[in-house]
Order: structure tokens, then C-alpha cells, then sequence
């Protein structure tokens, strides 16, 4: 219970640092921002786990190895999306990542894998060169806010892990994204 | 080609015979080097004698070789004889006892179709097998993969892999004796592992990948010394070379852009890959150093999966190409730039590899929200599906 307060009050300075602080934009090499660059005072829990992008971490999985499932949808940091066959960020993805990025650094000892993946309509090679471009894309970006490169990597699964094995728009849409699996 | 004849009345000879001209006769018409003689006119001539054939009656139906085989049963032990004759001489060109084990008396007729095989300019592909990624032990919520190889006809499908992660894109090593491939199942992180089927034993990360670095699509050299792939431990994804044990290591490739799915040409000298270094992925070719880049395929905006014919006899290159919004294997000659179509209308197909001998074609197509593994003879004609068994069926390589 106490473990579990803990962690809620870290998030909700990850919430408050995100609006706060504009995203630094210079890319370096990383290891500029951490746990220690926020704030000290402690917002009241509840402004928590609201807003689509960040959920709370449920505590009782803090101490096991993953906290969100490998190439699943789940997890504190939401998927970023992509256009078809590209991997540039849109302004969504960007504003995405700048919270992504707060959270990251307000959760010092996680490790996040920045997975690629594609809809289904291409072949399976440069899928994952895709899924490989689109990773890197958040990577990037994540790098550029100040997240340390030792705290990511990336992974592409190409077309072989979709979230949605539906044939539509919406499914191909789904499947075109950018997950962030959470460990320790 | 007659039907197999037991050497006494027995059900279970009888049986194993019937299933050994099954197969010898599919075995022979898939190699697409030979006419049969349509078993209807078998009745127009006398009986055959084994022993002691009448020529004149097989030429009078136009017969100009003739396959004679007899089987025997001792025990759980068969035993046939085969005797090709040509017909105009009354020659012998192959006389040939195989015996083994009963229970599969396809691999006997297996062996005979690669021994006539051995007479004509090509190594039969009779005794082949063919590499795939499968989910059929999977669920759809696991989405793992695993690795799977089947004789060159479907039959005795055998799973390889059993670790519960994703493994995909089998390559055989070109001794037959293993299989590279990439895995998901070691940190989560994409590695060149090498199965060595028959002996058990399994290495990871072959190509000496560096901690959080991916490594995909390897392919082997015809030497089976080296194994050429992608990999991003130089940041993006690029061309490597190593040998087999991750030494040696040669960097091949150098552009911003994407660069993956490499293949060695016949001689081992060439490399193809590719890159969408101009924007759309494109089939280009180098030397094994690096050097001499050049661009193969023009026409299209997606082109990806080179497979180099490995038979020296022909000069061209498989790959999937985007024809009309779908994607279809195709093959381009190198001497002509010439491009023909192999599959049609099959839904989508890609990821072509050649027999070993380069005269045919094995691929992956989605019909109807279902991959299944393809075949076709390297002109296009005879597009069958392999029935390898249940779930999606991709990434298929054909080993020697």
C-alpha cells in the first residue's frame, strides 16, 4: 500500500512536470535529464492516472521483471501511431513522446524497448526495416527530450505482432505503431 | 513408368508398392524433365515382365524409358529394385537395390527419383526439405512463431524451435545440417541464432551482435563459411558479412537508409539486397566487399526479398514485387532486365527461395486471411500449394 502511494506520487509529477517543462530539443548524447530534475513538492495524488497517454502503473507488477507486456497495447506509456509506410513522427507521436519522455525521467531504474511495428501490407523484410525506422524515430525524439540512450533501446517486430488482426483501416491503423515495453 | 510390383502375393508389399509409384510417379512429374506415358495405354500391350521386358511393345506406345520396379518384404525390412531401361537399346542406365525400413517407403521412392535424377544435367530435389515459420502451436494472443521444415511435398512436417517466442526467417545452411534464423527469445531483442537440426544443438547470436543491437535476415555464403545480414549496431539498419562464428566482420553497406535482406549470388561474389535509400524499397546489387553498387530493379515502387537463382545455369534473381496494390513473386534476369511474373491472382504472395537445383520456386501466399507455402517451376507454370499443415505458413527456404 505504502509502495503503491509512493509510485502515485511520482506520476503525477511526471503528469506536472509535462506541462510544465517544454520539450529540450537539443539532441546530445543523453544523460542530461533523471529522476532528480523535477520538482520536489508533492502534488495531491488524484491529478494521477488521468488523460489517455498515462496510465497508472499497477504497483503489485513493480517488482517483477516486465510492467507492460512485450508488443502488447497496455502499459504506463501509450503506443504512438504512424501513416502508412512512414516512420516521421506526427504531431500527435511528438506530443505523445514530450510525456512519454516527463514520466521516463521521473522513473529512474526502468529500462523502456521501443518496439516498431507495421500493419500487415507489406513484406515481411522491410517491414522490419520499417518497424526498425519507426522504433528509431521515438528513440530519437526521446533521446532529443533528454531521455538517456542506456534507458532505451529499440526492437522491430515488422508485421509479425499485430494488436489487431482485423483487415480494415482502422485495424491497419492500430497495427502501425510505436510500443513501449516497460522494465526494470 | 509401371506400376511397382511386389515380389509375392502380400497385402502389406502390395501396399508399400502402391504408395512407392504414388510417390516415384509425383516425384518425377514435379522434377517437370519427363512425359509420362499415360497409364491407359498400359493396357493396349501385354503384361510387363520384369525380368525380361518387351521393348518393342513399350516403343510401340511410345515409351523411351522405362522404370521397372519390384518390392519385397522381410520382416519390417523393404526392399526394391529399380532397373531404367532405354527403351531403343534395350539398355540398362540405372539397376539399383535400395532396403531399408518399411514404415516409409516414400523415402525409397524419393531416392529413386533423385537416382534417375542423377542421369540427367539436374540434382533431383526428391530428397529436400523445406524451412518455415509457422504459428500453428501458437494462439492469437501468444503471436509467437516457430520454426518448422517438411520434405519438399508437405509431408512429415517437424517442428524445430520450442522456446515460445517469435523465430522467423530460417535459412538453410547450405551443408543441410542447420538452420540460421533470427529469434526474439533472448532479452526480447532480435538475434541471428543457428540451429543445428540433427545434432540438437543451438547457438545464439551468431553474428556477434553488440548488447542492443538487432540482427536479421541472414543468408548463407554457397561455401556455408559465411553468413551475410542486417544488423543496427551501427545505428540504422546496414549490410554485414561475418563468418560463421561472428568473426571477420565486414561492414558492406553505408546509407542513412534502410538496408537488409542480402543474399549471396552462386559464385559467392555477389551480394543482393535491399534498400530505400531512394525512398521506395528497391532490389540493388554489390560485390561481397561492398563495392560496384548498383541499382537492379526499376520498375515498381516496392520491390524487396531478392533470392539469387543458385544454379549457375541461370542468371536471375526472385523477389516479391507490389504489381497492382498486391504483391506477387516475380524474377528478373540479369543478362535482359527482363521481369516475369510467377504468381497471379493467388492473393498476395512474397519471399521467394529457390530449390537448390534453381528450377523451382518456393514462396509464401495470403488467400483468404491464410499464408500458405507456395510452389512454382521457375518458368511460372505449376503454382501449387504445399500443403505443409495447419495455421499461417511463412518464410519458407529450400535446403539441399
Amino acid at each position: 500500500m505504502k509502495k503503491s502511494f509512493a509510485l502515485l506520487v511520482i506520476l503525477a509529477l511526471a503528469a506536472c512536470g509535462g506541462t510544465k517543462r517544454p520539450p529540450v530539443v537539443a539532441t546530445s548524447a543523453g544523460g542530461a535529464s533523471g529522476s532528480g530534475s523535477h520538482g520536489t513538492t508533492a502534488p495531491p495524488p488524484e491529478v494521477v492516472s488521468e488523460g489517455p497517454d498515462i496510465r497508472a502503473v499497477d504497483g503489485s507488477g513493480l517488482g517483477q521483471e516486465a510492467l507492460s507486456d512485450e508488443s502488447g497495447e497496455g502499459g504506463p506509456l501509450a503506443d504512438i501511431h504512424f501513416d502508412y509506410d512512414q516512420s516521421s513522427l506526427t504531431d500527435e507521436a511528438r506530443a505523445t513522446l514530450e510525456r512519454h519522455a516527463t514520466w521516463i525521467g521521473a522513473h529512474a531504474g526502468l529500462r523502456i524497448s521501443v518496439e516498431g511495428h507495421c500493419d500487415d501490407r507489406g513484406t515481411v523484410e522491410y517491414n522490419l526495416a520499417l518497424g526498425e525506422q519507426r522504433a528509431r524515430s521515438a528513440y530519437d525524439y526521446l533521446v532529443s527530450l533528454g531521455v538517456p540512450r542506456d534507458r532505451l533501446n529499440t526492437v522491430s517486430y515488422g508485421k509479425e505482432r499485430p494488436v489487431d488482426f482485423g483487415v480494415s483501416e482502422a485495424a491497419w491503423a492500430r497495427n502501425r505503431r510505436a510500443h513501449f515495453a516497460v522494465s526494470r | 513408368m509401371p506400376d511397382c510390383l511386389p515380389r509375392r502375393e502380400d497385402q502389406a508389399i502390395r501396399d508399400a508398392c502402391r504408395t512407392f509409384t504414388q510417390v516415384l510417379r509425383s516425384d518425377l512429374k514435379f522434377e517437370g524433365l519427363f512425359q509420362f506415358v499415360p497409364e491407359s495405354l498400359f493396357a493396349a500391350i501385354p503384361l510387363l515382365n520384369p525380368d525380361n521386358p518387351n521393348f518393342e511393345d513399350w516403343k510401340s506406345i511410345g515409351t523411351k524409358v522405362l522404370v521397372v520396379t519390384r518390392a519385397d518384404l522381410a520382416g519390417n525390412d523393404l526392399s526394391v529394385e529399380a532397373r531404367v531401361h532405354f527403351v531403343d537399346s534395350g539398355q540398362a542406365m540405372l539397376t539399383k537395390r535400395y532396403s531399408g525400413r518399411a514404415d516409409n517407403p516414400r523415402s525409397f521412392a524419393h531416392q529413386l527419383s533423385d537416382d534417375i535424377m542423377a542421369l540427367t544435367q539436374y540434382r533431383g530435389v526428391a530428397r529436400t526439405r523445406i524451412a518455415f515459420a509457422s504459428d500453428r502451436d501458437s494462439t492469437k494472443e501468444k503471436r509467437t512463431k516457430e520454426l518448422y521444415i517438411v520434405d519438399y511435398d508437405g509431408f512429415n512436417p517437424r517442428r524445430v524451435t520450442v522456446n515460445n517466442s517469435l523465430n522467423i526467417l530460417p535459412a538453410w545452411r547450405p551443408d543441410g545440417q542447420a538452420l540460421a534464423y533470427v529469434s526474439y527469445r533472448q532479452d526480447r531483442s532480435p538475434l541471428i541464432f543457428l540451429a543445428e537440426i540433427f545434432a540438437g544443438r543451438s547457438r545464439a547470436n551468431i553474428s556477434g551482435e553488440p548488447s542492443g543491437s538487432q540482427a536479421f535476415a541472414p543468408a548463407w555464403s554457397p561455401d556455408g563459411k559465411r553468413v551475410v545480414f542486417a544488423s543496427t549496431r551501427a545505428g540504422n539498419m546496414e549490410i554485414f558479412s561475418a563468418n560463421a562464428d561472428g568473426t571477420q566482420v565486414r561492414r558492406l553497406t553505408n546509407s542513412a537508409a534502410s538496408d537488409t535482406a542480402p543474399c549471396f549470388s552462386p559464385t559467392g561474389q555477389e551480394i543482393a539486397f535491399t534498400s530505400n535509400r531512394t525512398g521506395t524499397p528497391q532490389v540493388y546489387l554489390m560485390d561481397d566487399e561492398g563495392l560496384n553498387l548498383r541499382r537492379l530493379t526499376t520498375v515498381g515502387n516496392y520491390n524487396d526479398a531478392p533470392a539469387w537463382n543458385p544454379s549457375k545455369q541461370y542468371s536471375e534473381i526472385a523477389f516479391t514485387a507490389r504489381i497492382e496494390g498486391g504483391f506477387e513473386v516475380a524474377v528478373i534476369d540479369l543478362a535482359t532486365r527482363q521481369v516475369r511474373q510467377i504468381t497471379e491472382g493467388r492473393g498476395s504472395c512474397e519471399y521467394p527461395a529457390w530449390a537448390p537445383n534453381g528450377r523451382h520456386l518456393v514462396f509464401s501466399c495470403n488467400r483468404g486471411g491464410i499464408w500458405q507455402i507456395g510452389v512454382a517451376a521457375r518458368d511460372g507454370r505449376e503454382v501449387n500449394s504445399l500443403a505443409t499443415g495447419p495455421g499461417n505458413n511463412v518464410q519458407p527456404d529450400w535446403g539441399p
